[in-house]
């Protein structure tokens, strides 16, 4: 409080307060107003995200039967399915989710438990937020050298996995690093003090408290698998073998479904009439796909966290709840 | 129980069966810790004898909670710690343990906060039985879970809900999870870190009266800041102090709780125990 301010509060300055007043009438105005456009923010989330929804199940629901989802696809004739490309992406979702995970939660549990600031340390962090921002494209053709030309693996499933795991690592360890130091220090002191060793202690007290925060990671990256395209196109190919439409051959070339409407769309495939019902359709399926995951999955974290937790939104470790 | 009025406060001071002569189950000799280059205790002599319960008390930055810790050897997760002088188990110097998982076996801690895993009361109290480092054989285990539980006063409570999370139970109840879950591994000494600061007044009575039994089969080492809990429960108090110049932890004055809460030697003590100081 400076001098002016004891002085004219001393006095009592009429005028003084009729400033105070005028002061948080206009605070009360803007706090009103704030709360309405954050409101309105919150809202437009909502439009854009059900205009979604509903627009491309619109588009695409007409084109979806049993025989559209079971069907190979053809580029000649009107009627095609997608069966072939709804497996080459499950299966490039399974297997990059297998390659990027061990490493990712390895990175993550290495970065939160075991690195001591440093150098080394800085380094990888650095290293792992720089990579976060490459152009998927970019893993595209990185993958389309090493995998393609040095490794030799040709335009594969493989190849493709392989990529999109590169791909996917930060964006793993990152949210998989925080789910890990988001664990009570109680719960390791816990587990030191019963006489666990430093790896039995991550194992059984910080990956299962961890552990919906590991799957959220799963889910987030599983959804940019299931939605990229680019690097696919330069490492999987765009074309599935018509000998070769649910083969678990990693070796063989593929087309997810993202990717099968990029060619649909983009490049076009001359004389296949019902091209752009065949891309509505697949859309649609893509995006029920993702929808399924999130949803089934939250169901899965939240039935987690109950067993965990007592109920959902039982109080943490610490007591707060009167004994 | 006897009343002594010193000063304006009144406590309460149980009457000990502690033998004077009982063997030390911990005992430090001119243990000295360090954070870094900083000391933070210095020439700590006390000893806390076996089957008795040992308060720590003294004012904040005393040290009571760095020493307790230094008891299972918790700071050295801590980088930068270092320690000289004696600080031993049963005789047994607790720096010289090669193996940490074994000190930690035989010297359990109770923590400030309850911090139950988010489990079940079944998982909770089984984790250290299951831990391959203690080698506990199988088919004991859910013996000795509700053994560990009937010994912290709460089977009655649990016995219909051990699948159950942990998390649900009340404060007062995690925190005997947790005594639990600690008595599982059959320590011989329980460290206490301020057990019931996160509590009502019941539970901690409830905790209190558990200190009591287990007093029987372990020796009990508590940090509290509740004088009046120190004077209700424990057989041996170490009165510590933090020096002005140096900001370090040192014990000013060891004895039967009983003849620091009445008759202390040290003016230091009788100003702290009469609420003048701290």
């Amino acid at each position: 409080m400076n001098s002016d301010t004891r002085e004219i509060l001393a006095t009592k300055d009429v005028a003084w307060e009729r400033r105070i007043m005028a002061a948080r009438r206009r605070a009360t105005l803007i706090d009103r107003a704030m709360t309405g456009v954050m409101s309105l923010a919150a809202l437009f989330l909502v439009i854009v995200l059900s205009g979604v929804i509903f627009i491309i199940l619109r588009a695409g629901l007409p084109a979806i039967s049993w025989t559209f989802l079971t069907t190979a696809s053809s580029i000649t004739d009107p009627g095609g399915g997608i069966g072939p490309q709804i497996w080459v992406t499950m299966y490039i979702l399974v297997l990059s989710l297998a390659i990027v995970t061990p490493i990712g939660v390895g990175a993550a549990i290495y970065l939160s438990e075991y690195a001591r600031p440093g150098p080394i340390t800085n380094a990888i962090r650095f290293s792992t937020e720089a990579l976060a921002s490459v152009p998927s494209v970019v893993f595209g053709v990185f993958g389309a050298i090493v995998f393609l030309t040095i490794m030799n693996l040709g335009f594969s499933v493989l190849s493709g996995s392989l990529t999109l795991a590169l791909l996917n690592l930060p964006l793993m360890v990152r949210i998989a690093e925080d789910a890990i130091r988001a664990v009570p220090t109680a719960y390791r002191e816990a587990s030191l003090a019963l006489g666990g060793s430093r790896w039995e202690t991550i194992r059984k007290a910080v990956l299962p408290s961890a552990l919906p925060g590991i799957i959220t990671a799963l889910v987030l990256t599983g959804g940019r698998i299931i939605g990229e395209t680019a690097p696919l196109i330069l490492t999987t190919g765009t074309t599935i073998s018509p000998n070769a439409q649910y083969s678990l051959n990693p070796l063989q070339t593929g087309e997810t479904l993202a990717v099968h409407i990029w060619v649909l769309k983009i490049v076009g495939v001359p004389g296949l009439q019902d091209a752009q019902l065949v891309a509505d359709g697949s859309a649609a399926v893509l995006l029920l796909i993702v929808l399924i995951i999130n949803v089934g999955m939250a169901y899965f974290t939240n039935r987690l966290t109950q067993r965990l937790r007592g109920a959902s939104g039982a109080p943490r470790a610490g007591g707060s709840k009167k004994g | 129980m006897s009343e002594q009025t010193s000063g304006h406060r009144t406590l309460a001071v149980r009457e000990s069966s502690a033998r004077a002569d009982a063997p030390a189950a911990i005992e430090a000799r001119d243990f000295n810790f360090y954070y870094g280059d900083f000391r933070a205790l210095e020439q700590i002599t006390m000893l806390a004898p076996r089957h008795q319960i040992t308060a720590l008390i003294g004012p904040s930055g005393a040290g009571k909670s760095t020493l307790l810790r230094a008891m299972n050897r918790m700071h050295d997760e801590t980088p930068g710690v270092s320690s000289d002088g004696q600080l031993l188990l049963e005789g047994a110097d607790i720096n010289g343990f090669s193996d940490l998982i074994d000190l930690r076996k035989r010297v359990g801690m109770i923590f400030q906060r309850p911090n139950p895993f988010p489990m079940s009361i079944f998982d909770n109290v089984a984790y250290g039985l299951r831990l391959k480092s203690q080698g506990a054989k199988k088919g004991v285990i859910a013996e000795q879970v509700e053994q560990a539980l009937r010994g912290a006063a709460i089977w009655d409570e649990v016995k219909d809900k051990l699948q159950q999370s942990g998390l649900a139970l009340s404060g007062g109840q995690q925190q005997r999870l947790c005594i639990a879950r600690a008595i599982a591994v059959e320590p011989e000494v329980l460290l206490m870190d301020e057990p019931c600061a996160a509590l009502d007044p019941i539970a901690t009575l409830k905790i209190e009266e558990l200190m009591g039994e287990l007093e029987e089969r372990y020796t009990i080492v508590i940090v509290t800041h509740n004088l009046q809990q120190a004077g209700r429960v424990s057989d041996q108090t170490v009165f510590l102090s933090m020096n002005p110049e140096t900001r370090a932890g040192f014990v000013v004055e060891v004895g039967p709780t009983q003849q620091i809460f009445t008759n202390p030697k040290d003016d230091r003590t009788l100003a702290y125990i009469s609420g003048r100081f701290g």
